[in-house]
C-alpha cells in the first residue's frame, strides 16, 4: 500500500482540485446557511433559558428548556464555533462569523483552541508524541505507550473526561506547556507565555462558571435551583456529545497512527495521505451531521479544514472514490459501530500489552 | 459577556437581521433614491440617510458597505453634495467612478431604487479650512467629488477662489453643470477647465504658478498628478503647509533595493493558529498578497481609512503605501491594505 512519489503528487493534485471546485462556488448559499444555523442557535439558547424558569408551570417545560439549551450549546460549539474558528467563513468578512473575533460558549478560550487544535492537532495529526489529542495524555490507546497502573482504571477516567470535556479542552494547552505540573519540555516552543495562558484559562473559565451557575440562577429568583440544575445538565449533555463525536474521529479501531520520524519532510500529498489514514468518518442523516458540526466527515475535515463544513458530505463521495483509486483505506461506518470500536479500544489498552498501532507507511 | 460575543448587539445580530434585513452594527442605513450617470463612467447616487447619522464636513468621505455573494465588501467614496442638502432633506450624494472590470463598483449600478446600503460615519481631514483667505483648488478626474462638496456648500464668499478642473474633455467632467451654475451666480468663484487631451500638465502647472500668491492650495486626484502639481508649487515658493491634498487610490512605490536585486520575499501568515508561508509580490499590498494565496483577512476600504484590516506584525519591515514611511522591524500593528512588504514577514491575521 505504499504509494510512489508520483502517486503522492497525483493524489495531491486530485484532492486540491476537489477543494478548488468547492472554493470557487462559495457564496450566497453558504452565507445563508451559516446565518440560519446561527439564528437557530440564538433562538434555542434564548427560548431554552426562558423555559428553564417556566419549569414551575410543569417540569416538562423545564426539560424542554434543558434540551434546547443543550442544542444551542452543541450548535455553538460544533457547527458554528469549531468551524468558524477554523476560518471557514472568514471570506464573508462578517462581524460575528470570523475566526479572529468569534468566541464560543465553552470553557476553552478561542485563542488557545486555535493553537492546540488548529495548529498542533491538525498539523501533526496522530503522530505519537506530537499530537497530544491522541489520548489527551490521559488515555492509553495503543501499545506505543507504556502501560502504567493508572491505565487500569482509564474506563473511569474516560467517563470523567467526557463529563467534564469542556474543562479538558480548556486545560489542554496548559497541560502541554506544563504550566502547573511537571517538567518543562525543552523542545516545545509557545507563542504565548505561561502567565498569558493562565490568564486566558481562568478568565474564560470564570466567565463561563459565573454565567451558567451564578448570573442566570440569580436572575431566576425563586427558580434559581431549577435554572442552576438545568444549566448543569445542558453542559453535561453538550460535554458527553462533543466528547463522543470527537473520540469517533481519531480513535476508532482501524485508524492509523504515526511516528515523528515517518512524517519528517513530508510533501503535501503525503500530508493528505496521513490525514486520510488518521481520521475516521461515520454515516448518518443530515441532522446528525449538523449536530456533529460535520465532524462525522472527519476525513474531509482534516483534508480541507478551512472549507465550509456543509460541503463535506458531498466531498466525501469524491474523496472516497479517490481513496479507492489509490487503495488507501477509508475508515467509515455507522455511528454505533464506530463508537463501539472506540470504547473497546479504551477498554483493551487499559490492560498491558496489545498491538502497536504505528504501521509502516 | 453573556453571549460570549464582545457585545450584546453582536449576540443578537442574527435576530436583529431578521427584523431589519441588512442591519450591520456600527453602520448607518442609507436608502437609494436615484442613480444618474454624470459622465460615461461616473455614476451619481442619491441617498436618504438615517437620522442617526452624525453628518459630515464637506470634503469628507465615507465607507459604503454592500453584501455581495455572501460577503460584506466596502469601498470609500467622497460625498459630492452640498451640506445644505443633508441639512434640509437628510440626503447625500456620492459620485462614484464605475470600473466595469472591478468587483465593487459595477454593483452600484445594479442597486435598485429603494435599496438599503450601510454607510460609515464621515471621515477624513481634507476640508476647506479658512474660508476668508484666497484659495486655489486643483481637482483631476474623480478627485472633483470632495472639492465639489466644499465649493457647493460654501454660503458666504469673502475672497476669490479658483478651481482648476482637469479632465478628458467637458463630456468627461462630472458635476460640471453644478459648478458652472455656481460660477455664474458667484462672481468670486472662477472655474477653469483643463482638458488633459489638449493641455499638457506643464501648461496647467504654469497657470497654477501664476496664482501662487494665493494662500491655500487644495489638491485632489491621482497620486502622480498631485505629486507633479505639488512639486511645481513648492519650487515656486509655496510653503508645503499651505498645500492640502487628498489621494485617490494607492500608488505602489518602487520596491526596496534588495528585491530589485531579485531576492524572493516570503511571509508567514498565521491565521486561526495555522501558519501559512507564501511568496510575496513586493509590488502589491500585503492584503492583496494574502488574498491571492487563499487567505481571507478582514478588510474594508482597501486604502488605509477604515482600520478593519489591522493585524499584528510579529516581525519584519513594511512600507506605508500612502506616505512611504518605513515601519520598525519588531512587533506592531499594521494595516494590511496599505502595507508593502520590504523584508521577510511574520503576520498574525
Amino acid at each position: 500500500m505504499k504509494l510512489t512519489t508520483e502517486q503522492f503528487t497525483a493524489l495531491e493534485q486530485e484532492l486540491d482540485s476537489v477543494k478548488q471546485q468547492v472554493q470557487a462556488g462559495l457564496g450566497d448559499a453558504d452565507a445563508r446557511y451559516i446565518r440560519r444555523v446561527l439564528l437557530t442557535q440564538r433562538l434555542s439558547a434564548l427560548s431554552g433559558r426562558i423555559l428553564l424558569v417556566l419549569g414551575f408551570i410543569t417540569p416538562w417545560l423545564w426539560l424542554l428548556g434543558v434540551l434546547l439549551l443543550a442544542l444551542a450549546k452543541i450548535l455553538d460549539n460544533m457547527e458554528i464555533g469549531h468551524n468558524v474558528l477554523h476560518g471557514q467563513y472568514d471570506w464573508m468578512n462578517d462581524p460575528v462569523l470570523h475566526s479572529k473575533r468569534y468566541e464560543w460558549d465553552i470553557a476553552c478560550d478561542a485563542g488557545s483552541w486555535q493553537r492546540t487544535h488548529n495548529f498542533e492537532h491538525h498539523t501533526y495529526t496522530n503522530i505519537i508524541g506530537k499530537d497530544r489529542d491522541f489520548g489527551y495524555g490521559l488515555l492509553r490507546l495503543s501499545n506505543d505507550f507504556r502501560w502504567r497502573l493508572r491505565n487500569l482504571w482509564q474506563g473511569g477516567t474516560y467517563l470523567l473526561l467526557s463529563m467534564l470535556f469542556q474543562w479538558g479542552v480548556s486545560y489542554h494547552e496548559l497541560a502541554a506547556q506544563r504550566v502547573f505540573f511537571g517538567k518543562k519540555k525543552l523542545e516545545r516552543h509557545s507563542q504565548v507565555s505561561d502567565s498569558e495562558l493562565k490568564k486566558a484559562f481562568f478568565s474564560k473559565g470564570a466567565r463561563q462558571l459565573i454565567k451558567d451557575y451564578v448570573f442566570f440562577p440569580l436572575i431566576a429568583g425563586p427558580m434559581w435551583l431549577w435554572v442552576l440544575c438545568g444549566n448543569l445538565l445542558a453542559n453535561l449533555i453538550r460535554n458527553l456529545w462533543t466528547s463522543t463525536v470527537i473520540f469517533c474521529g481519531h480513535f476508532t479501531k482501524d485508524v492509523y497512527v504515526f511516528s515523528a520520524a515517518q512524517c519528517e519532510g513530508e510533501s503535501r500529498g503525503q500530508w493528505y495521505y496521513r490525514q486520510m489514514l488518521g481520521s475516521s468518518n461515520f454515516t448518518g442523516p443530515t441532522w446528525l451531521h449538523i449536530l456533529t458540526g460535520h465532524l462525522s466527515c472527519q476525513i474531509e475535515h482534516h483534508l480541507f479544514p478551512d472549507i465550509p463544513a456543509r460541503h463535506y458530505p458531498a466531498m466525501a463521495k469524491q474523496v472516497q472514490a479517490i481513496a479507492a483509486k489509490y487503495a488507501i483505506p477509508y475508515n467509515t461506518g455507522s455511528f454505533v459501530h464506530q463508537y463501539s470500536t472506540v470504547f473497546l479500544r479504551i477498554m483493551r489498552y487499559s490492560l498491558p500489552g496489545g498491538d502497536k498501532a504505528v504501521k509502516a507507511l | 459577556m453573556l453571549g460570549n460575543q464582545s457585545s450584546l448587539t453582536l449576540y443578537l445580530l442574527p435576530l436583529m437581521q431578521q427584523l431589519v434585513p441588512g442591519f450591520l452594527p456600527g453602520h448607518y442605513r442609507a436608502r437609494l433614491l436615484c442613480r444618474q450617470w454624470q459622465t460615461a463612467d461616473m455614476l451619481q447616487l442619491s441617498f436618504k440617510v438615517s437620522g442617526r447619522w452624525p453628518g459630515f464636513v464637506p470634503g469628507q468621505h465615507l465607507l459604503l458597505t454592500l453584501q455581495h455573494q455572501g460577503r460584506y465588501i466596502s469601498r470609500t467614496f467622497s460625498i459630492c453634495s452640498p451640506l445644505s442638502l443633508w441639512q434640509s432633506q437628510q440626503q447625500i450624494q456620492l459620485c462614484c467612478k464605475i470600473n466595469r472590470a472591478g468587483e465593487f463598483t459595477p454593483l452600484l449600478n445594479q442597486l435598485k431604487n429603494g435599496a438599503v446600503v450601510n454607510i460609515s460615519t464621515a471621515q477624513g481631514d481634507f476640508y476647506w479650512q479658512q474660508a476668508a483667505t484666497a484659495a486655489v483648488f486643483v481637482a483631476a478626474g474623480s478627485g472633483i467629488t470632495p472639492v465639489a462638496a466644499m465649493l457647493l456648500s460654501q454660503r458666504h464668499w469673502l475672497t476669490p477662489v479658483s478651481l482648476f478642473y482637469r479632465c478628458r474633455g467637458a463630456e468627461n467632467a462630472a458635476l460640471l453643470s453644478e459648478l458652472q451654475q455656481l460660477a455664474a451666480r458667484q462672481p468670486l468663484f472662477t472655474l477653469a477647465l483643463s482638458d488633459s487631451r489638449t493641455e499638457p500638465a506643464e501648461t496647467l502647472q504654469q497657470r497654477l504658478i501664476n496664482n501662487s500668491d494665493a494662500r491655500q492650495f487644495y489638491l485632489c486626484g491621482p497620486a502622480a498628478f498631485m505629486q507633479q502639481m505639488r512639486m511645481a508649487l513648492i519650487h515656486n515658493g509655496v510653503n508645503a503647509a499651505q498645500i492640502r491634498q487628498e489621494q485617490f487610490g494607492l500608488a505602489i512605490t518602487a520596491p526596496a533595493d534588495h528585491t530589485a536585486a531579485g531576492m524572493q520575499l516570503s511571509a508567514s501568515f498565521i491565521r486561526a493558529g495555522i501558519s501559512t508561508k507564501v511568496t510575496l509580490n513586493p509590488q502589491q499590498s500585503l492584503l492583496q498578497n494574502a488574498e491571492q494565496h487563499g487567505l481571507a483577512p478582514r478588510f474594508g476600504c482597501r486604502m488605509g481609512v477604515c482600520f478593519q484590516c489591522v493585524c499584528d506584525k510579529v516581525s519584519g519591515q513594511v512600507r506605508d503605501l500612502r506616505s512611504g514611511a518605513l515601519s520598525g522591524h519588531g512587533a506592531e500593528q499594521i494595516q494590511l491594505c496599505v502595507s508593502q512588504p520590504l523584508t521577510e514577514l511574520v503576520i498574525k491575521l
